[in-house]
């Protein structure tokens, strides 16, 4: 036995063997607990003032929560979304190859969209859609300057409604248009020049080729804008539309239970705000696919 | 087959290609050497009209590149139909440049239909890799992919920039091994690399540039062990 503080030579073999017979303590991370329990504290509390504290009147909120006029109000706030939504980006594609495109015309048609767009606040644009007809009370169509063929009445045309989601959509393509282009930018140059190689068509290359790799950088930001969108919609309110939020105005404006009513709202935004986010996971995964191994 | 008649490019103000002309027969394979810089991914990249000429001309098979002659005159030609002649001429990449987000299958198939693009798999000898994304794939694979989606619109003719440049060692040889097979099939190639080896076996005539200029070209022999100018033995005794 050799006195302690001398070196042992020791052969790699047994060295292997003795390190394999020592029992293995894994790092303790003790403030992790700590921060644990202070967040469950405080969770716990924050329950227990909903559950108790009868201010937030959940009787009320539940006789509302699922009632006719509240889900028809939900329908309408999922289709303001989804109109939104689907001609926004529709037409912020369109604005992003403009932007993109070769022509100095064509890239200043499109950067002047996006700045008059995203200059003017939605909430003046869409007054100004829903009070179009005091300004053109008549909308035709015909050679400019000169003769008319059809026209309409500007009030006939263009419904509070239709109003409302030509000004979401508008506003929605200018930011659309900007994420769209900051995708499709991400992508290496060296796929288009294969492409190009190939003599892919421009169009195919950019629907093949180009979007599906640009939509990895697009998802992330274009979830955010249908998100933002889908609680945004609460502003068309002011053009008195049945909206999830103009109806529990309306509600609150009669009982005065507006805690209660608010609540229905929120609990509905944030519902539908998970369903979003879920299928955003499934829609990102899906664009990753060449990325598993 | 390939006509390079005078080419001039400059970027700004380097001017890259300084009256560059090569004539490639049907079935020729041509490898090209030179110092890096010196203007061989260029000179591929305007044979296919990936970079416009500055001044000269590029036909294959008796077509322009590029151009149409229409009553004493040269039309330049749309977007859409440089796309298609570029159908006829395949290019290789350093870096592959395969589609990540699909598989090997579908990057060929993208160009060809579907059991063409299974045969030009099997050919370069990954059949068994169909469904597997360029990510799943090791270099040399990926390169055989590229390669096998270059031939998928049956060119007339394959161009490839450094092909083994961007791979481990023990994967230059599956890519060489493809080439040569194409190479032993006719196929009308242009090939830029620093495989000497390589060269002298499989070439029918190497071209050395230098500067934006041929400086001398000939068979293996003649080029690689009995070089005229100076400034290729210079090259050749740093690569060699
Ligand atoms: N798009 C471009 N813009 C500006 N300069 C360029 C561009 N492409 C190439 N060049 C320049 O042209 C010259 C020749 O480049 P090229 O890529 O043809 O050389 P190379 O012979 O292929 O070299 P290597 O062996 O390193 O690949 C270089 O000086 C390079 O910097
Ligand atoms: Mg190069």
């Amino acid at each position: 036995m050799p006195p302690s503080g001398t070196l042992t030579v020791v052969s790699t073999k047994d060295r292997s063997v003795v390190l394999a017979s020592l029992p293995v303590v894994a790092a303790r991370h003790p403030w992790r607990w700590v921060g644990v329990a202070a967040v469950l504290v405080l969770a716990a509390q924050f329950v227990h003032g909903l559950v108790t504290n009868p201010a937030w009147d959940w009787p009320t909120f539940a006789r509302y929560f699922t009632a006719q006029s509240i889900l028809t109000a939900v329908g309408t706030t999922i289709l303001l979304t989804v109109l939104g939504t689907v001609l926004g980006f529709a037409l912020g594609i369109v604005v992003a190859v403009l932007r993109l495109s070769k022509s100095p015309f064509l890239q200043a048609v499109g950067w002047t969209y996006v700045w008059a767009f995203r200059s003017i606040p939605l909430i003046v644009q869409l007054l100004f859609w829903f009070n179009i007809s005091y300004l053109y009370q008549r909308l035709s169509l015909g050679i400019p300057f000169g003769p008319e063929f059809v026209s309409f009445e500007t009030v006939e045309l263009i419904s509070p409604m239709g109003a409302a989601v030509l000004g979401l959509a508008l506003h929605q393509a200018a930011y659309a248009a900007e994420i769209v282009r900051s995708g499709v930018i991400s992508v290496d140059r060296g796929q288009l020049e294969a492409a190009a190689a190939l003599g892919i068509p421009k169009f195919r290359q950019f629907r093949r080729i180009v979007l599906p790799q640009a939509m990895r950088a697009i998802l992330p930001n274009a979830a955010n804008e249908v998100i933002s969108l889908f609680k945004g919609t609460s502003v068309v309110s002011v053009m008195a539309i049945g909206e999830l939020f103009y109806q529990v105005q309306v509600i609150y404006g009669r009982n005065a239970r507006v805690v209660a009513l608010l609540m229905v709202a929120t609990v509905w935004y944030i519902i539908l705000t998970t369903l979003l986010s879920i299928g955003q996971h499934y829609v990102e995964r899906y664009f990753a696919r060449g990325d598993r191994r | 087959m390939i006509e390079v008649l005078g080419v001039h490019k400059s970027f700004g103000s380097n001017e890259v290609l300084r009256g560059v002309s090569l004539d490639v027969a049907a079935g020729e394979v041509v490898v090209v050497l030179g110092p890096s810089g010196s203007g061989k991914s260029t000179l591929l990249r305007t044979i296919n009209h990936l970079e416009k000429v500055d001044r000269g001309f590029v036909s294959i098979d008796g077509d322009l590149v590029g151009y149409r002659q229409h009553k004493g005159k040269l039309h330049e030609l749309k977007e859409r139909e440089i796309l298609k002649q570029r159908r006829h001429i395949g290019f290789v990449f350093q870096n592959f440049n395969l589609f990540p987000h699909l598989t090997a299958l579908e990057n060929i198939a993208e160009v060809a239909p579907l059991a063409d693009a299974r045969q030009f798999l099997a050919r370069v000898g990954l059949a068994d890799k169909e469904d597997s994304y360029p990510r799943q794939l090791s270099g040399g694979q990926q390169q055989r992919v590229a390669i096998a989606r270059a031939l998928a619109t049956r060119p007339k003719v394959v161009l490839f920039d450094e092909p083994t440049s961007a791979l481990d060692p023990e994967l230059v040889g599956e890519v060489l091994d493809v080439l040569r097979d194409l190479a032993r099939t006719g196929t009308t190639m242009i090939v830029v690399t620093h495989e000497i080896g390589f060269a002298r076996e499989v070439a029918d005539r190497i071209v050395f540039i230098d500067q934006g200029v041929i400086v001398e070209q000939g068979t293996p022999a003649e080029v690689l062990d009995h070089p005229a100018h100076e400034r290729t033995r210079a090259f050749l005794s740093k690569v060699l």
